[in-house]
């Protein structure tokens, strides 16, 4: 790379700066001010938000809640991962086509197809009720499993499509190598399958907890007003009560959170890629 | 490949794509202006009512930005000082945090040539009446009886089919102030409500942003819910089994405003709109079906289906004064998050 290579970073470098960095500051300051000109300052939202019993499970329920749909997301695309492996190219183009589907509706749309669903009188219910499973509507619309169940189906390209990738960098060469030194389908699975495919199933870890931690319209939709979760606590704060200081300081609490969680999945990536 | 030569078809290509955003662009004239509208029934309404009036009488066109009335404040204050829209439309208690934050531009009622049609008090020196909202009750009438009033609500059999929502919007509010009111609270006093929720929360059906609770009520997810009469009758328009229901204790109205923002760049054109939206034809078209505002100019005889006939009658409703519900309000937001949780 040539001596002023770095110049081509500046303009991406300023934009980041003026558009990212200063605003984010700006919340910051926000977070510790009193006034709406920073004329001074207190502790007194981020003791609101840490020193609260409310808050802090709103934090903990949306980190359990990411937490969740990354386990759910990861149980679902391992195997289909794994089948697009080894599959012929015509089912392979089947199922990146399934993959990439939920990403090509908007997001109000999905939301509200699982209201459909989901609902008292959706799809599910009215199967069950149809053939006698139950004899009165579940509940699921309004429930950390329907809210995770449907955060399954929203966030699933994310963890899906970073594996694949991992899967397809395997040289085929090492499965039949570990078949034939004697190895079990089950342990060339364990062994050498998955340690391989483990970056990729981090990366898509980090990707479905970020997004299904901050899933505002998701988690205000099909969880409601019984679940409490920062997003729509950050919305309510700015948008309706005018307290900036504690929507920021809880803005910044689910972004440091969020963060932690994604530093740790990539540390942990770096780990298993060394 | 010379730097030129690299550089001409950079510049020719942005260029393009420049003049490609171009005619996407509204023309920023003298006659246009842009309004704050409720998203839903009054969006749909304005856009097909008032827009072309307003063409037709001042030239002017208005470019709608839907925001419910606290996230105009919202906008307003946070774009500190640079008005993002000429014109807001609120209720009480947005309208009252306006004036106190300075949101609005001083209103000269003189400068509506159909300030004569409105009642008196109807425009003053912040903005001017356009509009009255009713609050009650609304349930599918298929799967529940017509419930009497607010204490019905609290009933096992409407209490699980009840959609609940906060202190966030002001038919919320005023409806979770009634429902205090039943037992024995007050517009300062929500304390016996709380009390009452605890016992039936388990039961409750949904518990919901406002904006939610019509999609809730349309697919069956909820049967009873308080709202005000235009999402009755949006939904009911839309094949909605829904009806409305006045409470024993009354219906809550309160008057819906139009203010000008502080600094505005489009004032004449602001005038203009104010007054094309309280002149008689866009007030006996907008108290029609499918609409049913409930008309303030007094020329005008509301729609059948209009719940106030007169604005005389209006004065029968329940009232609240925001000036003291204002400053407990996001108290109460916080309450409601913390009783609603699981």
């Amino acid at each position: 790379m040539g001596e002023g290579a770095w110049k081509l970073a500046v303009p991406l470098g300023l934009a980041q700066f003026s558009f990212f960095l200063a605003p984010l500051l700006l919340l910051a300051a926000t977070s510790f001010a009193t006034d709406e000109n920073f004329s001074q300052f207190s502790v007194q939202a981020w003791l609101d938000v840490l020193g609260d019993s409310f808050h802090l499970g709103a934090v903990l329920n949306t980190l359990r809640l990411g937490a969740l749909a990354v386990l759910a997301t990861m149980l679902l695309a391992v195997p289909l991962a794994l089948l697009h492996m080894v599959a012929g190219p015509g089912l392979k183009k089947i199922i990146l086509l399934a993959a990439v589907l939920p990403l090509l509706t908007s997001v109000v749309v999905r939301t509200f197809a699982w209201i459909v669903i989901l609902g008292r009188e959706g799809v599910i219910n009215t199967a069950l009720l149809s053939t006698g499973i139950v004899s009165s509507p579940v509940a699921l619309l309004q429930t950390e499993p329907g809210l995770i169940l449907a955060l399954t189906q929203i966030e699933m390209p994310l963890m899906l499509l970073p594996l694949i990738a991992a899967l397809a960098r395997i040289d085929p060469s090492l499965l039949d190598a570990s078949s034939a030194l004697g190895a079990s389908l089950f342990r060339t699975l364990r062994k050498v399958v998955l340690p391989l495919a483990l970056p990729g199933l981090l990366a898509g870890a980090t990707l479905v907890f970020a997004s299904a931690a901050t899933a505002f319209i998701s988690q205000s939709v099909i969880g409601g007003g019984r679940l409490a979760y920062l997003p729509a606590l950050v919305w309510q704060q700015a948008m309706v009560v005018f307290n900036w200081p504690l929507a920021a300081a809880m803005a910044l609490t689910l972004m440091g959170s969020v963060l932690a969680v994604a530093a740790a999945l990539s540390a942990l990536a770096r780990g298993a890629q060394a | 490949m010379t730097d030129l030569s690299r550089r001409t078809v950079l510049g020719a290509t942005l260029g393009l794509a420049g003049a490609a955003l171009l005619p996407g662009r509204p023309a920023r004239a003298a006659g246009s202006m842009t309004a704050a509208v409720y998203p839903g029934g009054w969006d749909e309404a304005l856009r097909a009512v008032l827009s072309p009036a307003l063409k037709q009488a001042h030239g002017v066109d208005v470019a709608y930005e839907p925001l419910f009335a606290v996230d105009q404040i919202a906008k307003a204050r946070a774009a500190r000082g640079t008005a993002p829209f000429d014109v807001f439309v609120l209720d009480p208690g947005p309208r009252v945090s306006g004036i106190d934050l300075g949101l609005f531009e001083p209103f000269d009622p003189a400068r509506l040539p159909n300030r004569d049609k409105l009642p008196a008090g109807y425009a003053d020196t912040v903005g001017a009446g356009v509009a009255a909202q009713v609050v009650g009750i609304a349930y599918n009438p298929k799967k529940l009886a017509k419930p009497a009033g607010w204490r019905d609500l609290f009933k096992p059999e409407y209490a699980s089919r009840l959609g609940l929502t906060g202190f966030g919007t002001t038919f919320g509010t005023i409806s979770l102030i009634e429902m205090a009111k039943v037992f024995g609270g007050s517009e300062s006093d929500v304390e016996p409500l709380f009390v009452e929720l605890r016992k039936i929360l388990p039961q409750v059906a949904a518990v919901a942003q406002p904006a939610a609770m019509a999609g809730l009520f349309q697919q069956g997810q909820i049967d009873v819910m308080y709202t005000n009469t235009y999402t009755v009758t949006l939904l009911k328009s839309r094949g909605v089994d829904i009806d409305f229901a006045v409470p024993e204790t009354g219906a809550a109205a309160f008057g819906t405003t139009m203010h000008i923002a502080k600094g505005s760049k489009n004032i004449d054109a602001a005038y203009q709109y104010i007054d094309t939206m309280i002149s008689t034809p866009v007030q006996a078209a907008l108290s029609q079906a499918p609409y049913f505002f409930v008309p303030v100019n007094t020329g005008v005889t509301p729609g059948a289906d209009v719940p106030v006939k007169s604005l005389d009658e209006l004065k029968n409703f329940v009232s609240h004064d925001w000036s003291k519900i204002n400053p407990l309000r996001a108290r109460w937001i916080d309450r409601f998050n913390r009783e609603m949780a699981k």
